[in-house]
């Protein structure tokens, strides 16, 4: 691992010739190049998405009549893939989207010249690569997160593969993170304090630190559970058989709070678009930091786990669970302030923006569901309403970081994406994360049951579930659509300009596509959070 | 004066012994055990603490050491050289051995449930990876020169890759070639080790008579003796060997030594 990184005026003083172009099998293998790295972590992302999001209509389909429908041949093949879609929609979807358009944007929000690590963040993005390859292989080879009916011989191989698996995700997930966040902290350019920072890139020094404080207890979970069933002790599952209880040691990190984590880097994304669509600066970049900070300070999970002790009737996870909602709300309210007090213009909206808020606004759904999951009376706990909250999360992020990826886009790929087609893409996105997350909370109020394949007792929970297929069905024709406009822009690319938004933060000061060392020449010192507003002619003051 | 380095591990150290304590408590910690080791009250689950805590304290020793000996920090260097100005620093150049160690990380995960064998291979290839790394991150930094700094690396660790890559790719051929011998008749097996050795020797003639060769067509064409000869080896491995006849039943032991042809076939068959 490279140990230091040189500061971006000293890189810039340097006499060797600049890093050869990326381009072919050779370079994927071995740039250096933070823009490379990260389009493997997004273009490996995209493909996943599409996996799991197939896997979820599946599900889905199966749940309509657990009797008459058998899409994966038996109960314990249907709890495989509905705890496989579980894990992957969040570890290989969501949270790697995030790191793949953090590692190639934060580097140059931050006027830097590469991210911190590079061989390290490479490292990580093809171990991500590997280790989702492993886990998916080893559940469809019998593996998975445990059995409902007991397994025995290459069965709990396969299941300890999917354990390591995870795990070499989690790690991945863990230097490739490290990386972005050594990056926000110790890389920014002159006079880029850290309340200066971009909202997106405090966001993922946030969420970041979220992650790396919160997974290696997840995989002190995971080493426990591999000793454990490799032993036969069986001192937290049932060996020789390991049972559900495998999953449910590591279900906490796909419930609240934990699970909220992934989807804190969409308010630094939201944070990021909205003045720039607005065209005026952020109402309060001080207080958006700090909404920031609390969201992701009340995501940390590593205390929560069920199945060492419930301390989900406690005041404090209570607290968690209602609190939660405060700074996505207030969130959303400092980014609707800063749209009206900016001149926006009227019409259709550009697709990054139904991205930014729509992601903003299935993130409040989700908060809003957990606030109502943890009130004890109401009894959701162990209902359809878990899924309905991960499957918030879920998508909230996703189309957070589609809504991201669109607006980058120049700076990413190097290309414009259509936006009409976004904009169809993250509209189906949006109403099919509301049909499939709200219809299971619903369902959840009359006791449909998680996990196992009962019927709801109860028409309006049959009605729900319907419901829910319908929306991951239109969760899939989005993913379809947005995959499909970004493989049509390398098709057709479109011009992009090195500033098609009128942007106000220093990725927009470099060329589309930005040259490998990003910058021409150092970045002027930056004295605000938006320093390209303060470049404007004749504005020595600082505002536009 | 403290290096990203520095600064990475010292972060990774908190970010670990925040998470050993919270882990302690949320799976049965009592009073301060968590806080103090264990020293007064339980630490919860042994076996996730002691991996938490422990990859604090391996932190804690790398952030020491990156802080006490200014590791590749140009500022600190340039201060104990006695100049001046910084020294100009390089680009971090590409390299393959980030995607070899994730494949490296990748086979030892394999190995954990496949078997030793392919968990050893990850492990030495992830050894292989750490050194040549540090070696790598170390000659980036060395000179502003790139080409100097490449040229050093050379210097140091060739001395070390050329033996070791020759003898692993001697092995490996060794290898792949006893299983196309074992797989064919006898006399197949002669024919075969006549064509490598021709195909070997011929290339060293080709070499000798014209050694002002494109060195792209010498090295294509002993790649493609090396990948058919692996290929051979693998498919006929897969294969399998032949029927061996077996003739030192009616001889005892103690006479072996009367029969080694017969012994070396049944040790090739063994292999």
């Amino acid at each position: 691992m490279t140990m230091t990184e040189s500061p971006p005026s000293e890189a810039a003083e340097s006499s060797a010739a600049p890093l050869p172009a990326v381009g072919g099998l050779y370079d994927w293998l071995t740039t250096s190049d933070h823009k490379a790295i990260g389009r493997i972590w997004l273009r490996f992302g995209a493909l996943s998405l599409l996996f799991f999001s197939v896997i979820g209509v599946l599900i889905s389909f199966e749940r309509l009549d657990a009797d008459a429908i058998d899409v994966f041949g038996g109960v314990n093949s249907y709890f495989q893939m509905w705890s496989l879609y579980r894990f992957g929609i969040v570890l290989m979807v969501a949270i790697p989207l995030f790191v793949g358009l953090a590692t190639v944007i934060t580097p140059m929000q931050v006027g830097s010249t590469n991210i911190a690590f590079p061989r390290a963040a490479l490292a990580a993005a093809w171990g991500y690569v590997l280790g989702s390859l492993i886990t998916v292989i080893s559940v469809l080879s019998g593996g998975g997160w445990g059995a409902l009916d007991g397994v025995s011989g290459d069965e709990a191989d396969a299941i300890r593969l999917t354990l390591l698996g995870t795990g070499m995700v989690m790690v991945s997930i863990i230097l490739g993170t490290i990386c972005v966040v050594t990056t926000v902290v110790s890389l920014r350019t002159s006079g880029m304090g850290l309340t200066k920072v971009p909202l997106f890139a405090w966001s993922m020094l946030v969420a970041g630190s979220v992650w790396v404080l919160t997974l290696p207890v997840a995989i002190a979970n995971i080493a426990i559970l591999y000793i454990d069933l490799s032993g036969g002790a069986g001192l937290f599952v049932g060996a020789p058989n390991p049972s559900f209880d495998v999953y449910a040691q590591l279900a906490w990190i796909l419930d609240q709070p934990a699970v909220y984590a992934a989807a804190v880097p969409v308010l630094g994304v939201a944070g990021s678009i909205i003045p720039v669509v607005a065209k005026g600066r952020q109402v309060s970049h001080e207080a958006m930091m700090i909404l920031i900070g609390l969201a992701g300070l009340l995501a940390i999970g590593g205390w929560s786990q069920p199945f060492f002790g419930d301390e989900r009737d406690t005041l404090v996870y209570i607290a968690f669970g209602v609190a939660a909602l405060v700074p996505v709300l207030a969130s959303l309210g400092g980014n609707g302030a800063t749209l009206i007090a900016g001149e926006a213009p009227v019409g259709i909206p550009p697709a990054h923006m139904i991205g930014a808020l729509g992601s903003m606004l299935l993130f409040l759904a989700a908060t809003a569901a957990g606030a109502l999951r943890v009130i004890d009376p109401l009894d959701l706990i162990g209902t359809t309403a878990d899924t309905g909250v991960l499957n918030l999360v879920a998508v909230a992020a996703i189309l957070g970081a589609l809504g991201g990826w669109w607006f980058w886009a120049p700076k990413t790929d190097g290309r414009l994406f259509s936006g009409i087609q976004g904009l169809g893409a993250m509209t189906f996105l949006l109403l099919g994360g509301v049909l499939l997350g709200a219809t299971d909370v619903i369902a959840g109020f009359v006791d449909t049951p998680d996990v196992l394949l009962a019927s709801a007792d109860d028409s309006l929970g049959d009605a729900m579930i319907v419901l829910s297929m319908i929306g991951s069905i239109v969760v899939l024709l989005g993913v379809l659509g947005a995959l499909g406009a970004i493989s049509l822009a390398y098709v057709k690319p479109g011009e992009a300009d090195d500033d098609p938004w009128g942007g106000h933060t220093l990725e927009w000061a470099t060329a589309t596509p930005p040259p490998v060392g990003n910058f021409a020449e150092p970045p002027a010192r930056v004295r605000s959070e938006a320093p390209l507003l303060d470049e404007t002619p004749g504005d020595e003051g600082g505002e536009s | 004066m403290f290096t990203t380095g520095f600064k990475f591990f010292f972060g990774l150290t908190i970010a670990l012994a925040i998470g050993a304590v919270a882990y302690g408590y949320s799976t049965g910690g009592e009073h301060v055990g968590p806080v103090t080791l264990g020293w007064k009250g339980g630490v919860g689950d042994h076996v996730g603490y002691l991996v938490l805590i422990g990859g604090a304290f391996a932190s804690a020793c790398f952030a020491g050491i990156i802080v006490a000996f200014r590791d590749a920090d140009p500022a600190a260097q340039s201060h104990y050289m006695g100049v001046e100005a910084i020294a100009p620093t390089t680009p971090v150049t590409g390299s393959f051995w980030p995607v070899v160690g994730a494949f490296g990380g990748a086979a030892m995960v394999l190995g954990l449930v496949l078997g030793p064998a392919v968990f050893v291979l990850g492990l030495v290839i992830c050894s292989l990876v750490a050194i040549e790394w540090t070696m790598d991150a170390w000659a980036d930094r060395a000179t502003g020169d790139a080409e100097a700094n490449k040229a050093l690396r050379d210097r140091i660790m060739a001395p070390f890759e050329i033996p070791v890559a020759g003898a692993l790719g001697v092995a490996v051929m060794a290898l792949a070639a006893s299983r196309i011998f074992l797989n064919a008749t006898k006399l197949g097996a002669v024919v075969w080790a006549g064509l490598i050795a021709v195909a070997i020797f011929g290339l060293g003639i080709l070499y000798a008579a014209r050694p002002k060769m494109n060195k792209n067509v010498i090295a294509g064409l002993v790649l493609a003796v090396g990948v058919a000869v692996i290929a051979g080896g693998i498919v006929t491995a897969v294969d399998g060997q032949r029927d061996f006849e077996h003739h030192s039943e009616h001889h005892g032991d103690d006479h072996g030594e009367e029969h080694g042809e017969d012994h070396s076939e049944e040790g090739e068959a063994s292999e």
